[in-house]
C-alpha cells in the first residue's frame, strides 16, 4: 500500500478529524523532499502538526521558524536553551516543586543527539517522502482502535511514557523515531494552549512501517465490530 | 554496529514492556541493543531478554544504567591473559579487538591488575572504551567496548592525533636486548592500531643486512629475523639509513626482505612530523 492509500483508509476506517501527519527530520537541505517549500510563518512544532492535520500544510521548517525552542531542541534542530536544559524554565512555570524534579524530568525526555536541518510535515495521504514518524491526534476511542490494530498481529502490550512537557515533539516524534515502537502522550501545556488540540483528543506516534498491517487490522475490526 | 536506545525515566514493569517491544520490532532482527535507562528499570529485564532470545547485562553508566541485550548464542567474548608477560597481553587483546566490530565487547581477565592497567592504557589510546571492571575469584577483569578512533580536525590550536610511532634503532645486532626491543615495541604499537616505522641508523643498520638478524635468538623470544618478517607483513615500514649502510659496505642488494634505504631527509621528515611518537633503542 502507498502512504496515500494508507492515509485515506485510516481516515475512513477510524472516522478521523483531519489526517494522520507524516513527519520527517531532514539532516541537511538535500534531505528535504524535492518540491517541498519552506514554511514562512513562525509557529511551534505542535502547531505545524495541527496545520498539516487540519489544513493540509505541506512543507519544511528550519530553526528560524520554530518558536518552541525546547521542542526544536529535542528534535536536534537547535541546541537546548540553557534554562530549559537545567530545569529552570519548567520549575518556574510551575510544573515541578523543585529544580531537582525538573532536572530529573528534562534528563529523561527523549532527545536526538544528532543535528537536523529541518522538520518536514505533510498529511500522510499527500506525503511525497518516507516519514520518520506518523502522528495521530485522535479521540480516546480512536486511540483504542489504533492500539488494538497495532497489537493485532503479534499481541503483547503497549508501553507509553510522557511527562506532560515537550509532548508532540519528544513523546510523539523523537521517542518513536529512536525506539521504532509507538508512543502515546497527552499533550503539554504548550500544545494544548497553542495548537488547538481539543479537550477530548490524545496524541500517538507510530512507526510508518507498522501502518499497512494496522489498516488490515482495522478492516477486520470494522467487519467484526462495525 | 550496536543500536543504542535511550529510555530514561521509565520504571519497571513499563520499561520491560517497552524494551520487549523494541526488541521485537527491530529493523535488523536479532541486532544487539544497548538501552540507557534509569535505575528502577532493570527489574524483570532477564525475563524480557529470555523471552526475546537475548541475554542481558546491566552495568552502571553514571547516574543511569546500561542494559545490554545480546542475542543468545552471541556471548560476550572473553580472554584470560594470566601468566602472559609484557608485551604479550597487549598484543593478544589488540589482536582480539581487531576481529570485533565497533560496539562489540571483550572481557579481559588477569590475576594482575597492573597488566589490566597496561591494557587499559593501550586500548583507550586506540580509541576503545573500558566500560567496567571488577573481580571474579582470583581474577581481575575489565570489559572493553571496541570503538573507532575519532580523528582530530587539524584546526589551528587543536593537537593532531599522535597515531604513528617511529622506532629509531642505532645499536644493531651487537646489543640483542635493544634489537629485540625495537621490534617488540613495534609489535605492541601495531596491536594498538598505530602506524609504525622503524629507522635503522649507525650500527643499527647491521640488522638490515640480509641474514644478520637470523643470528640473534633469545630463549624467551622468536628469532629476530622472524620477528622482523612478522612486522614487515603487519605493514611496518623499515628504513635503513643510506649513509650508515654505505659506511658499512651495505648496498641495496644486501638488505633483508622488506627493508628499504632512506636518506637523511626522510629521517628528518619523520622526526618533524608531529603525528609520530619517537622511541629510541
Amino acid at each position: 500500500m502507498t502512504y496515500e492509500e494508507i492515509g485515506k483508509e485510516l481516515i475512513e476506517l477510524l472516522g478521523l478529524k483531519g489526517s494522520p501527519v507524516a513527519v520527517k527530520l531532514a539532516r541537511t537541505p538535500a534531505d528535504v523532499p524535492a518540491g517541498y517549500e519552506k514554511v514562512t510563518k513562525k509557529e511551534r512544532h505542535c502547531q505545524f502538526v495541527q496545520d498539516a492535520r487540519l489544513k493540509g500544510l505541506t512543507g519544511y521548517v528550519t530553526r528560524a521558524e520554530h518558536l518552541c525552542k525546547g521542542g526544536a531542541a529535542v528534535m536536534g534542530i537547535e541546541p537546548s536553551p540553557d534554562l530549559v536544559a537545567d530545569g529552570t524554565t519548567y520549575q518556574k512555570l510551575g510544573n515541578f516543586k523543585t529544580v531537582e524534579g525538573a532536572v530529573e524530568t528534562v534528563h529523561a525526555i527523549p532527545k536526538l543527539d544528532e543535528t537536523y536541518f529541518a522538520s518536514v510535515y505533510a498529511p500522510l495521504d499527500k506525503a511525497a517522502f518516507e516519514p520518520d514518524v506518523v502522528v495521530f491526534v485522535v479521540t480516546p476511542r480512536q486511540a483504542l482502535r489504533l492500539s488494538q490494530a497495532y497489537l493485532h498481529v503479534s499481541g503483547g502490550r503497549i508501553a507509553s511514557d510522557y511527562s506532560g512537557i515537550q509532548s508532540l515533539c519528544a513523546d510523539a516524534v523523537v521517542a518513536v523515531k529512536q525506539r521504532g515502537v509507538p508512543n502515546m502522550t497527552l499533550g503539554c501545556n504548550g500544545s494544548r494552549k497553542y495548537s488547538g488540540i481539543a479537550e477530548d483528543e490524545v496524541i500517538l506516534g507510530f512507526p510508518p512501517k507498522d501502518l499497512g498491517a494496522m489498516v488490515e487490522a482495522l478492516r477486520t475490526f470494522k467487519q467484526k465490530w462495525g | 554496529m550496536v543500536k543504542t536506545v535511550k529510555a530514561l525515566g521509565i520504571r519497571a514493569p513499563n520499561a520491560g514492556i517497552l524494551v520487549g517491544n523494541i526488541l521485537r520490532n527491530l529493523e535488523v532482527p536479532g541486532e544487539e541493543v544497548r538501552f540507557i535507562v534509569s535505575p528502577g528499570a532493570e527489574a524483570g529485564m532477564d525475563a524480557v531478554a529470555r523471552k526475546s532470545g537475548y541475554s542481558v547485562e546491566v552495568t552502571p553508566l553514571g547516574k543511569d544504567l546500561e542494559i545490554r541485550m545480546t542475542p543468545s548464542g552471541k556471548t560476550l567474548e572473553e580472554i584470560d591473559v594470566t601468566g602472559e608477560t609484557c608485551p604479550g597481553p597487549v598484543i593478544l587483546v589488540g589482536e582480539r579487538l581487531s576481529s570485533l566490530a565497533a560496539g562489540e565487547r571483550l572481557k579481559v581477565k588477569s590475576t594482575s591488575p597492573d597488566t589490566l592497567a597496561d591494557i587499559t592504557a593501550a586500548i583507550t589510546a586506540a580509541g576503545s572504551l573500558v566500560l567496567g571492571q571488577g573481580t571474579e575469584g582470583d581474577r581481575h577483569f575489565i570489559t572493553i567496548e571496541k570503538a573507532e578512533k575519532k580523528e582530530k580536525t587539524g584546526e589551528p590550536g587543536v593537537p593532531v592525533n599522535r597515531d604513528r610511532v617511529l622506532v629509531v634503532q642505532s645499536n644493531g645486532t651487537g646489543n640483542a636486548e635493544r634489537a629485540y626491543a625495537t621490534f617488540i615495541f613495534a609489535k605492541v604499537a601495531v596491536s594498538m592500531g598505530k602506524k609504525v616505522t622503524v629507522f635503522l641508523l649507525m650500527d643499527g643498520v647491521s640488522i638490515a643486512r640480509k641474514g644478520s638478524a637470523a643470528g640473534v635468538k633469545h630463549p624467551a623470544f622468536a628469532r629476530l629475523d622472524l620477528l622482523m618478517d612478522e612486522m614487515v607483513k603487519a605493514g611496518v615500514t623499515i628504513y635503513a639509513c643510506e649513509n650508515s649502510a654505505a659506511f658499512r659496505g651495505i648496498t641495496e642488494k644486501d638488505l633483508a626482505p622488506g627493508v628499504k634505504l632512506a636518506g637523511a631527509a626522510t629521517y628528518i621528515q619523520l622526526l618533524s612530523d608531529p603525528s609520530y611518537a619517537v622511541v629510541n633503542f
